[in-house]
């Protein structure tokens, strides 16, 4: 399945990325395939620094801070339980690594190369020439890589990682670093060096470097997972996601009373700890925020990166999702898209200002849905399913296509203007079946698309005097509210999240695809969005997410499977809910700890509760900022007190 | 001397199958404390990478919990003599293990097990959990 969604990402890839010049022939490379066996590393060979060991690693604070706070039995989360290990690791895992040449037959040209490790998925690294898939596809644990060799070495370039760790039990990475390998071979020799180059967390690129020798008797061997995702953490809370408050992990220098020779301060990571002027600090002629040191930059820009994932460029990209399901991003909102032989169902329609295109994106792929090229396999009139005088292929070359399936139903998880600002214009150009001598004869029915919706958004819209024609023609106010009846053939069912953003948000599944829109309960380009005042909480936004993750269902080693489109931002699985969840449910315990000491807004705003997140989720400008975000969790947890 | 070389075989059978759990055993419990579980079993999690041992017991207020105590995988289990039989729901068992780093988690890491119906134990002969 992951295969065909990948697939399919590569299809939009190419609708929208100038196509890659050929690749250069390569030049007689060494041969790297073969089964490698790991010989040593910087470190000792079970890559298992002792807990708050950040040597080496050029930390900035809010790296630090989440490794600090990040407990090790977050492993023991369903999510988490056959995670394989992070890609960053992987060279430094126990079992030996496999590399395997994919070959064009014809040309014999090495079209791809796959690693293979104990603990983790096939890692495909594309050599023929392919570009990376845009910023909105999903991440995941291998990442997307291409090589491409210089001589002797080969360099392995790849993007779209989840987030992790560096090492076993600690040190922790977002899900924005990219990663580059240089691989060389010396003989029987194979030397890894490793660029973590992860601008969120790191001053400057982490390098490791990892050596291994060709073994021909060796077999790499795969740890099986067959885990029941029961909450391994004990206790009957599924959701319960373990952390530490800031300042409260007491383990982090258990180690130094051992190796009491090393001082605590270079063991908290930060670039300038790894230069020799560092040594200036320990016979105190001079102290390391003094210190300059000719320190690498990133060559990852952050910010652009994370608002790549939801390009507010004023235009629609389109992303095949799964089964039915398409992904409109447009202009940084993204819209869910049903289509089929019944039609076409949206979930949200986008700013108001982009309803032209949006209708233009959906018009376009309801167009290639229902009218692809008929391949002729039968001759004459008595083919199965001819209608008319001829065969089917004589159908479609002589009549003219049938036009595309209607727009017949728009959900609405919000009263957002972002997602229901479409609503008039895309539902006055579809229809609902008129039912022939029933309705047709009614001027006013079946002129619409239905719009579905929970009853708040409704009395929101209405309180805010919204053209009628864009109001909720249908709304539930229950628990969940199913359609009456399959759409392009599957259940489709709407999720009441109460006070979650606001008192009427809810999300949408697809249960045949497997695909759930989750509206504004996620984002991966910033903190959710809570409207206090009109009945949203962070704890309605958890449950939310808790929610969805009780229905979806990774396909294998916690990603992909249940697909989750967020109201903004990349395409998700079970595993990026699950980090979101994590992260706001840190967020609320460290703020709800404030408020039991009886910290006022100014306070806990100066404590900076969501520090670690903050330059991967945090705004200082816009419409919500991180200050704007605090407040409102202050303030909604402290009603609920 | 039967028993000294058992011993020695079974130990050298174990250093040879060390295998590193996929997630940190020091970086996830505390090892310098100890707890003592006593309840009954309700659930026996046999698998890869880790299996688990559900126990209810009752804390000091009366109150039901349930335990998930981790043990090793199914291979270096069914090297030390486990397998999928060897304890039932509703085995009324003692066990010792090293609590969560983490404050109110009811999960811990198995150091020894006793089955005082029919002396069943596993752990106190050397054998832990990798």
């Amino acid at each position: 399945m992951l295969r065909a969604s990948v697939v399919g990402l590569l299809g939009a890839a190419l609708l929208i990325v100038p196509v890659a010049a050929q690749p250069p022939r390569p030049a007689n490379p060494p041969d790297i395939a073969g089964e490698w066996t790991l010989t040593n590393n910087e470190e000792d060979t079970t890559a298992q620094p002792p807990l708050g060991d950040y040597l080496g690693i050029p930390f900035n604070a809010a790296g630090r801070l989440r490794s600090d706070t990040t407990a090790e039995s977050i492993w023991g989360t369903p999510e988490y339980q056959c995670r394989p290990h992070s890609a960053p690791h992987q060279w430094r895992g126990l079992g030996g690594a496999r590399i395997l040449k994919e070959q064009d037959p014809l040309t014999r040209d090495v079209k791809a190369y796959h690693i293979q490790f104990m603990r983790s998925l096939d890692w495909p690294v594309f050599m023929d020439g392919r570009p990376h898939p845009p910023a909105w596809a999903p991440h995941t644990w291998t990442g997307f890589s291409t090589g491409q060799w210089t001589g002797n070495t080969l360099k392995i370039t790849t993007t779209h990682l989840k987030d992790g760790y560096l090492k076993r039990g600690g040190p922790q990475t977002s899900d924005m670093f990219t990663m580059t390998d240089y691989l060389t071979r010396h003989g029987d020799v194979l030397t890894i060096v490793t660029y973590v180059d992860d601008p969120v967390y790191m001053e400057e690129p982490y390098v490791e470097s990892t050596t291994y020798t060709i073994d021909l008797t060796s077999n790499v061997a795969m740890e099986t997972c067959n885990g029941t995702a029961f909450a391994e953490n004990g206790g009957t809370d599924r959701h319960h996601v373990p952390h530490f408050l800031p300042g409260q992990n007491t383990a982090l220098t258990e180690w130094l009373k051992k190796d009491d020779w090393i001082p605590v301060e270079p063991t908290r990571g930060g670039a300038v700890t790894l230069y020799p002027e560092y040594h200036a600090t320990m016979n105190g002629t001079s102290n390391a925020a003094a210190l300059k040191v000719p320190m690498s930059k990133t060559s990852v820009d952050g910010a652009k990166s994370i608002a790549e994932q939801s390009p507010r460029d004023g235009q629609v990209h389109l992303l095949p999702v799964q089964g039915n399901i398409y992904m409109l991003i447009a202009d940084g909102t993204n819209v869910t898209v049903s289509m089929g032989a019944d039609g076409v169902m949206l979930v949200n329609t986008g700013a108001a200002a982009m309803s032209e295109k949006v209708l233009g994106a959906v018009n376009q792929l309801a167009n290639q849905s229902v009218t692809p090229p008929v391949p002729n396999s039968c001759f004459g009139a008595s083919c199965p399913g001819a209608w008319g005088w001829a065969s089917p292929y004589m159908n479609s070359i002589i009549s003219s296509p049938a036009p595309p399936r209607p727009i017949r139903y728009i959900v609405n998880t919000s009263s957002a203007p972002e997602h229901v600002g479409g609503n008039e214009k895309i539902a006055s150009a579809g229809f609902f079946p008129r039912g022939a001598s029933f309705g047709a004869a009614v001027e006013s029915i079946g002129r619409h698309a239905s719009i579905f919706a929970h009853e708040n958004v409704q009395n929101r819209m209405s309180s805010a005097n919204a053209p009628a024609a864009s109001q909720p023609t249908d709304t539930f106010f229950d628990e969940f509210q199913k359609l009456p009846e399959y759409f392009n053939g599957e259940a489709v069912i709407l999720y009441s999240a109460p006070t979650a953003n606001t008192d009427g948000d809810s999300f949408v599944y697809f249960r045949h695809s497997e695909v759930i829109a989750a509206g504004n309960l996620l984002s991966s380009v910033s903190y959710p969005i809570i409207d206090v005042a009109k009945g949203g909480s962070l704890q309605g936004v958890i449950d939310g997410l808790n929610k969805i993750l009780d229905i979806a269902v990774a396909e294998y080693r916690g990603q992909g499977g249940t697909w989750v489109v967020p109201g903004r931002g990349r395409l998700s699985d079970t595993a990026d809910v699950a980090s979101y969840r994590n992260m706001l449910t840190m967020i609320r315990d460290r703020v709800k700890d404030s408020i039991a000491k009886g910290m006022t807004l100014a306070q806990v705003k100066a404590s900076r509760p969501t520090m670690d997140f903050d330059p991967r989720f945090g705004s200082t400008t816009g419409a919500w900022t991180t200050d704007m975000f605090v407040e409102a969790v202050y303030k909604s947890l402290q009603e609920r007190k | 001397m039967r028993t000294i070389l058992s011993l020695a075989a079974a130990s050298a059978i174990l250093a040879g199958s060390v295998a590193y759990a996929h997630h940190s055993y020091a970086a996830t419990y505390d090892v310098t404390h100890e707890i003592k579980l006593e309840g009954r079993i309700v659930q026996f999690v046999y698998r890869n990478p880790h299996s688990f041992v559900h126990v209810a017991t009752n804390d000091e207020k009366g109150a039901s919990q349930r335990w998930a105590v981790e043990w090793s995988g199914t291979t270096q289990l069914n090297k030390a003599g486990v397998d999928k039989e060897s304890l039932k729901v509703g085995d009324v068992v003692v066990i010792t293990a090293r609590p969560s780093r983490v404050a109110g988690e009811y999960r811990a890491l198995m150091l020894t097990l006793k089955r005082p119906s029919d002396g069943f134990t596993w752990g106190s002969q050397g054998q832990q959990v990798d």
